[in-house]
């Protein structure tokens, strides 16, 4: 359709350019610029350059929580990709009890980070959780710390996470098996092909658009996390658990350095960039193939 | 029929109409009133001069803190303060600086200690000395500004003393008798304690509990015979004394004896009560602050005692100061200070120091609570006062509270739970508080 005025789809355009503008373009460009500054909020900023990057390089911080978010986000992406497919799997059937455990596993995913937070606080306590009674019903010895031993910490709110996402993993992969065409597989059952063989051969191959758009989606969304560390281990024990978003905040409302904030904010942008980058990539070769 | 048909047809039509008109005239009214109502509760009266509080109690102490808000505000007539929780110290904290950075900072606030020096040399606090009756309150020195801080009456008077504690152990009194075991008075009966008292099987129980958190560590410090900052100015972190403090807590956390809550900042000393309340925990160190709120909720008896000697006696203090923002306006401001004498009076601060178990902090708030024979039926209360005797001062330094949260906590917990080298960590730490910010 070509439109009266050239000029049209501009003005059309407008409202949506300006509010990307004023809500995303301006405050990253003022992310950057405060990333070059020295500023508490009360004394005058200071321009240090690129002191507040080389600070967080030499100290290692940077790199502890690259990691520390990396690895639990591999863990949870796994995780929920696994379990949401296992569960699809098993779920792709008519029938009540299928859709009673299918709205089951999803009701998960609506509910509050905050409040599923607070859950597992209460299941994961070390010396009255249910997870401590089952524990101690089979040895005598004290339950494993689950979120006071930082080598048990981040997998224990990785785990939670999974818990609180595989319902989202679930509905994309029902989706996804519900586009794979019933013919294909009893013309495959015809052959005789085993069920596994049947999955490996016609269902796997006919999910990977699917797969792939639950890997990246959820990848981000567990660099995201935040709400979960909040309230569950504020990060520690010893730091680890502090995911890049709350390192963000821990440096900006904590210990207010606005500088060092908004350098760690400016790279986990740029974190973020590659990985959606990544994604078109994947998307795109997938798309050629 | 044609007729009837529009009849029937259009009839539902204006009664949908009306429904929805009334509908939305019913909720416009429900609206307003609820509008009003909130106004209500908000509004300042007539002709009078609002000062804004922010402050960080939850529970029981922030229940008492808006009853003698309210006593303020009907018995005069000239000031209304309106007083907002805002969230733990430092969630608090971390709102008034950001606050005063967008410049909608409230006219009053209380702050930690460590942090008044940093705020006072930024320019932000409004300096009290002035104001009729503020420099003359008969302070505690111990917990008003002049000895809080080494040479704290050198510098103007910024901050007046509240909430003031500091750390004191909780005993399970019943547990301790069942033992024929005492308070621990030296570090070894410490060790003693905590191992004789401490269940290693399942659903067990340790004997000692304590939050791994700078306050306690400066505590150990002190009793270790060392100093945050030496008398040089040079930040000392303790030296020897600093690792002598962090290896007994590695050491009783290696036997078992010691249980570091889970957790951080306040999240742990809540876990740290809720140990000692349920049993698990013969003996925590917390705040004289839980003192009110542990006797009400333990199932046992429950005895406070003083914290053990090193080579010495020494505890810090702890809680908050009151202070002014300079950015408020002239008149809130001398409203604040008018709300601040009233605090300091007798009645409120013995009401507040019996009802949360926080310290007096004025001599004659002390006296009066002795002519009562308050301390003879309540002697848990007086362990924290006593104390006063070996409270040790802070430094005056802009650096204090960025060493503490930034370069030491994370250190103690890295030492005591993954059991990293005391003295490695705390040189690490010297040389970063020593470097520029």
């Amino acid at each position: 359709m070509k439109p009266s005025r050239a000029g049209d789809p501009y003005w059309l355009l407008l409202p949506t350019l300006l509010l990307l503008f004023v809500f995303f373009v301006f405050p990253l460009v003022m992310l950057v610029e405060h990333s070059l500054f020295s500023w508490d909020l009360l004394t005058p900023a200071r321009y240090v350059g690129l002191a507040n990057y080389r600070s967080l390089l030499r100290s290692g911080e940077l790199w502890q929580t690259f990691g520390t978010t990396l690895s639990m986000s591999t863990v949870v992406v796994l995780g929920s990709m696994t379990s949401g497919l296992l569960l699809a799997l098993l779920l792709d059937r008519p029938g009540h009890w299928a859709a009673f455990v299918r709205s089951a596993v999803f009701s998960a995913y609506v509910v509050s980070w905050v409040s599923v937070g607070l859950l597992f606080l209460w299941l994961l306590d070390a010396d009255s959780g249910i997870l401590a009674r089952i524990y101690s019903h089979f040895s005598q010895g004290r339950a494993p710390r689950w979120l006071a031993d930082p080598a048990l910490a981040p997998w224990a709110v990785a785990a939670v996470t999974i818990w609180k996402i595989t319902g989202y993993a679930l509905v994309i992969f029902l989706s996804g098996l519900q586009d794979v065409p019933v013919s294909v597989l009893e013309a495959a059952e015809l052959d005789g092909a085993t069920a596994m063989q049947r999955f490996r051969s016609v269902t796997w191959p006919l999910l990977r658009p699917t797969t792939l758009f639950v890997a990246t989606t959820s990848l981000i969304a567990s660099f995201q996390l935040f709400d979960v560390v909040r309230v569950m281990t504020q990060g520690g024990p010893v730091r680890a658990t502090t995911v890049f978003v709350y390192a963000i905040y821990e440096q900006l409302f904590l210990d207010l350095r606005v500088g060092r904030a908004s350098a760690e904010a400016v790279v986990f942008f740029g974190v973020l960039l590659l990985l959606t980058g990544a994604q078109f990539l994947l998307f795109r070769t997938q798309e050629s193939a | 029929m044609r007729a009837r048909r529009t009849a029937t047809a259009s009839t539902p039509r204006v009664q949908d109409m009306l429904a929805r008109r009334e509908f939305l005239r019913a909720t416009a009214v429900a609206g307003s009133g609820l509008l009003g109502a909130s106004c209500a509760v908000n509004a300042v009266p007539k002709g009078r001069t609002l000062v804004s509080l922010w402050f960080s109690y939850g529970g029981t102490n922030r229940e008492v803190l808006e009853q003698l808000v309210d006593r303020f505000n009907r018995t005069q007539a000239r000031d209304f303060v309106q007083a907002v929780y805002q969230g733990d110290y430092f969630e608090g904290l971390a709102k008034l600086r950001t606050a005063i950075a967008a410049r909608c900072a409230p006219v009053l606030s209380h702050v930690v200690g460590e942090v008044v020096p940093y705020l006072a040399e930024a320019g932000v606090l409004e300096p009290l000395t002035d104001y009729p009756g503020l420099a003359d309150l008969d302070l505690i020195p111990e917990l008003g500004q002049q000895r809080s801080w080494l040479n704290g009456g050198t510098h103007p008077l910024y901050a007046l003393p509240f909430n003031r504690s500091t750390p004191i152990a909780y005993l399970n009194a019943e547990l301790f008798a069942q033992a024929g075991l005492e308070a621990p008075r030296t570090w070894d009966e410490l060790r003693t304690v905590a191992k004789r008292l401490t269940e290693p099987k399942a659903g067990g129980r340790f004997g000692f509990g304590c939050p791994i958190n700078w306050w306690f560590w400066v505590a150990l410090v002190g009793q270790a015979g060392g100093a945050i900052v030496a008398p040089d100015g040079r930040i000392a972190l303790g030296d020897g004394a600093g690792v002598a403090a962090l290896e007994l807590w590695q050491e009783l956390v290696r036997e078992g004896s010691l249980k570091p809550p889970p957790g951080r900042d306040y999240n742990a000393w809540e876990q740290c009560n809720q140990d000692f309340l349920s049993g698990r925990a013969a003996m925590i160190w917390s705040s004289t602050a839980f003192l009110k709120y542990l006797e009400a909720h333990a199932r046992f008896k429950l005895l406070a005692a003083p914290l053990p000697a090193g080579v010495r006696r020494a505890v810090p203090t702890g809680g908050t100061f009151w202070i002014v923002l300079r950015s408020a306006p002239k008149p809130e401001k001398a409203a604040a200070a008018r709300f601040l004498r009233f605090m300091h009076e007798t009645q409120q601060v013995i009401d507040w120091s019996t009802r949360t178990g926080y310290i007096p902090v004025t001599h004659s708030a002390v006296r009066a609570l002795e002519q009562r024979n308050y301390y003879g039926a309540h002697p848990n209360d007086r362990v924290a006062l006593s104390q006063l005797s070996v409270a040790e001062p802070w430094p005056w330094s802009v650096d204090l509270f960025r060493i503490q949260r930034e370069i030491v906590q994370p250190r103690l917990e890295s030492a005591v739970i993954q059991q990293r080298d005391a003295r490695a960590l705390l040189v690490e730490a010297r040389a970063l508080a020593m470097e520029p910010t």
